[in-house]
């Protein structure tokens, strides 16, 4: 495997570039280190979403939490777009406004599930 | 692995051990390894919780928490929670931030965080970050470090800072500068305050020393007084400097102060002992020498006079002898707090505060002080005359007058004072000293107990003399005085019945020949201690003999007359025979002929007590000076002794013959023994034998030895009766009869 034309993966291209250049010649296999946590913790994450989404009301606190989290480890592995998703939703939840929270959960599951298949796409190649 | 980040300290051995503490895996996994790739050594932890569960057993050099961990103990709380662990009061933290987050951050700087950073993913940034936290840590552990021990220093020191700001900052004190006031940390202390501790006679000089300081923008340097609330004397040092401002002018002080009363106790101490005398609290010598310069520079440039009183006590060391040393200096405590009463005494008179009294300034320089022993001395700055001194040296003498009680005892302390003054006597403070000592001992050889004022008749017998003198003045107490004894023998018994004491002086490893000092002692009167000693000596020697052979015989002591004038011989000579358990009568004494007739008047009661006690008389050097024979029929006298220059040409011209002839017949005519004196002959011996003596002294038989060889010659020489003087005479043992009568024959031819 050659680092120097990376699949086009639906992750940021840079972001990964800067993950690789933490471990320049993969011997310590950071970027599938750091991608299968981020894998587990998405997983576990839109897993507590769904739960939310199906419930009577959201917890709106949990939500603000799960957005925090996801908000830098997502731009870390470069899945912008749901770094930028769970920034809005967290800015918007800490401000304590709960209007639209089940269309804020489902965006950051169909989010979450699109970084997922973006880094199974990685690890699995 | 990149090179060392630009910030690190290459000094640091180990490389810098990092406690990161973040819920979100895979930032945990990304910043760890960040700056694991960076140098740093990183423990991790996924929860605040697991954090204070770590710290427990180990101390990171810096903890960087994430902020926001919503399951649990978020950044917040466990960094304050971590504040409150022994050990990580000041430990760097650092906490990541959401860029978007200032609430959070004015969060972290309330819950002790050190710093924050907003995450992101430049991780040298945030490695730089850490090692600028990590040196600024450590500089602020050697700032406090160094503080510490200072403030310790200072302690010890009894020191402490302080400033004083011009324009309202006021008087700070550091904790240590509080304590040397013996402030609380917390009291509220203003200039006012401590100058309120200032006893007031210095509270107006400090004042007036602040004030100049503060005029020309000097240092000030002083040592001040003061009296803490608690009422403990203290003295302060203080010194300050000014301070300046960018213009140049004078912002404040700064300085330190400093509870310097212990040193200056122990200055004073020194000074003191320097000084004074330990015993009686006088000024000492050095201290007594220092004042009379000082009086004598004083007198000079003020054209006055001014006088020097020796006083030396009569006899002290009798008193020291027999009452012990203790009671010795107890009378010398009390002497000289007598001696004080009659000048007007200042203790205290140093350098520099002489100069600054004034004109009479002088008139402080007045004391009496203890040279030494049993001397003191009076100094008068200044004297008008000659009565000045007399009425002081009386005063002085009056004050003795009244008995001393010590150890029980009531006890008599006379004093001779001898007085010189300056510039006629003496120009230089060793003049007048040794001038004083003159006069003194004028005073002493006429009687003791009185005051002269030197003159030039006084020193008049030279220098040398006067070096004899001092020298023989002190003998006595240097144990420098030996006596020499000579045998007196019976020559019909061929055994010793009693022995001369004649007095030897070892003077520096010589035998000075008595021939060389007794005269100057008579004319010093140093003569009545010496005989006084001598009495005291032979009473001793007495019992030596005693135990060691049996002595029973009587040693004879010449005494001057002045001695036989003195009403205290006889309580003398009892008190020395008493002390050595020796009957009176092994005490005889000598008187000379010529200095028997010249006092006789004076001599004779003496002369009847002395008798009373079994104390015997002879007479020496008898017929060479003018016996009333009148005088002689009636004195309490038991020998007469025949001069050594009849003896000597006896067998040569025939009137040395007649004399001897006549003398042992005038001796039998009044009951009284005869001996002959000089002896140094076989035929002298002989022929005075056969003229009727037959008790003898004389080189033939031993000339005067030290005790124990005088043992020795008896146990040697005539015990075994090896001497040639031996065996012969015993052959004319029961012929005195014939002799006595040939002589006489002769005599009427």
């Amino acid at each position: 495997m050659t680092n120097a034309h990376p699949p086009d993966t639906g992750l940021d291209a840079q972001a990964l570039a800067r993950l690789r250049e933490l471990d320049p010649d993969g011997r310590l296999g950071v970027v599938n280190r750091v991608l299968a946590a981020f894998e587990t913790s998405v997983r576990r994450m839109v897993g507590q979403l769904q739960a939310q989404a199906q419930a009577e009301t959201a917890d709106a606190v949990l939500v603000s939490n799960i957005a925090h989290t996801l908000k830098s480890s997502s731009a870390s592995v470069g899945a912008l777009s749901l770094s930028r998703t769970c920034a809005e939703v967290e800015a918007k939840l800490r401000k304590g406004d709960t209007s639209g929270m089940h269309i804020d959960i489902s965006r950051l599951i169909s989010e979450g599930q699109a970084a997922l298949i973006a880094v199974a796409a990685i690890l699995r190649v | 692995m990149t090179p060392n980040h630009p910030f690190a300290d290459e000094s640091l051995a180990a490389p810098p051990e990092v406690l990161l503490v973040d819920d979100d895996e895979v930032n945990l996994l990304l910043t760890s390894l960040a700056l694991r790739e960076r140098g740093f050594k990183v423990t991790e932890a996924g929860s605040g919780e697991q954090a204070l569960q770590v710290l427990r057993e180990f101390a990171p050099d810096i903890i960087v928490l994430d902020a926001v961990m919503p399951d649990g103990l978020d950044g917040f709380d466990t960094c304050r929670m971590l504040r409150h662990m022994a050990g990580f009061e000041s430990v760097p933290v650092l906490m990541l931030t959401g860029l978007d987050d200032d609430a959070s951050i004015t969060r972290a700087y309330e819950a002790g965080a050190t710093d924050f950073y907003v995450k992101a993913a430049q991780w040298s940034l945030l490695a730089g970050r850490l090692h600028y936290l990590l040196r600024s840590s450590r500089i602020r552990i050697e700032l406090e470090r160094s503080r510490s021990k200072l403030a310790r220093a200072q302690d010890l020191a009894r020191m402490g800072s302080f400033d004083w700001g011009r324009a309202g900052g006021g008087l700070n004190l550091s904790p240590e500068a509080l304590r040397v006031f013996g402030v609380g940390p917390n009291e509220l202390v203003t200039l006012r305050s401590l100058l309120r501790m200032v006893p007031l006679d210095d509270r107006r000089g400090l004042l007036r020393q602040l004030h100049d300081a503060l005029r020309h923008q000097s240092v000030l340097t002083t040592d001040v007084p003061i009296t803490l609330l608690d009422g403990r004397q203290r003295i302060i040092h203080t010194e300050a400097e000014p301070q300046f401002n960018d213009h140049g002018q004078g912002a404040g002080y700064t300085g330190i102060v400093q509870d310097v009363t212990d040193r200056r106790q122990a200055e004073d101490k020194i000074r003191q002992l320097a000084n004074f005398d330990s015993l009686t609290g006088l000024p000492n010598r050095r201290q007594l020498i220092w004042r009379a310069e000082k009086a004598l520079e004083q007198a000079r440039r003020m054209q006055h006079q001014f006088a020097l009183l020796l006083i030396d006590l009569d006899r002290f060391k009798t008193i020291n002898d027999t009452l012990g040393h203790g009671a010795g200096d107890e009378l010398l405590v009390e002497v000289g707090r007598r001696l004080r009463s009659c000048v007007r005494h200042s203790d205290q008179v140093m350098e520099g505060t002489l100069e600054a009294a004034g004109v009479r300034s002088h008139r402080a320089l007045e004391a009496v002080g203890r040279l030494g022993g049993d001397e003191f001395v009076a100094l008068l700055p200044e004297v008008a005359d000659d009565r000045d001194a007399e009425r002081v040296a009386q005063r002085v003498l009056e004050a003795l007058r009244e008995p001393i009680f010590v150890s029980g005892q009531e006890c008599f302390v006379t004093a001779s004072v001898g007085v010189a003054i300056y510039p006629r006597d003496g120009e230089t403070v060793v003049d007048l000293l040794r001038n004083s000592d003159v006069a003194m001992y004028s005073v002493k050889a006429q009687g003791r107990n009185n005051a002269s004022i030197y003159s030039p008749q006084l020193a008049g017998r030279g220098r040398e003399k006067l070096e004899l003198e001092t020298a023989l003045h002190r003998a006595i107490e240097r144990d420098e005085l030996v006596l020499h004894y000579q045998p007196k023998i019976d020559v019909r018994a061929s055994r010793m019945v009693g022995a001369e004491a004649l007095m030897r002086w070892q003077r520096g490893g010589k035998l000075v020949p008595p021939g060389e000092f007794i005269p100057l002692a008579e004319d010093t009167g140093l003569i009545v201690p010496l005989s006084e000693w001598a009495l005291r000596e032979a009473a001793k020697q007495a019992r030596n003999w005693q135990d060691a052979f049996g002595f029973d015989d009587s040693i004879a002591v010449n005494l001057p007359s002045r001695l036989f004038e003195r009403s205290d011989l006889v309580e003398h000579i009892h008190q020395c025979v008493t002390q050595f358990g020796v009957p009176h009568r092994v005490i005889h004494l000598e008187i000379t002929e010529d200095n028997l007739m010249k006092e006789l008047q004076n001599v004779i009661p003496s002369l009847h007590r002395l008798n009373e006690i079994g104390v015997e008389i002879s007479i020496d050097d008898f017929g060479t000076g003018y016996s009333s024979l009148a005088y002689l029929t009636t004195l309490p006298i038991s020998e007469l002794k025949i001069d050594r220059s009849f003896v000597r040409d006896l067998g040569i011209t025939p009137q040395s013959s007649a004399v001897v002839t006549a003398i042992i017949a005038l001796a039998r005519s009044l009951g009284l023994r005869v001996v002959a004196e000089g002896v140094e002959t076989l035929r002298q011996m002989e022929v005075l034998h056969r003229l009727g003596c037959g008790v003898m002294q004389g080189f033939l038989f031993s000339r005067a030895v030290p005790p124990d060889e005088l043992q020795r010659w008896l146990e040697q020489t005539v015990l075994p009766r090896k001497a040639p003087w031996i065996g012969n005479a015993p052959a004319k043992r029961g012929d005195d009869e014939a002799d006595t009568a040939v002589a006489a024959g002769r005599r009427q031819h």
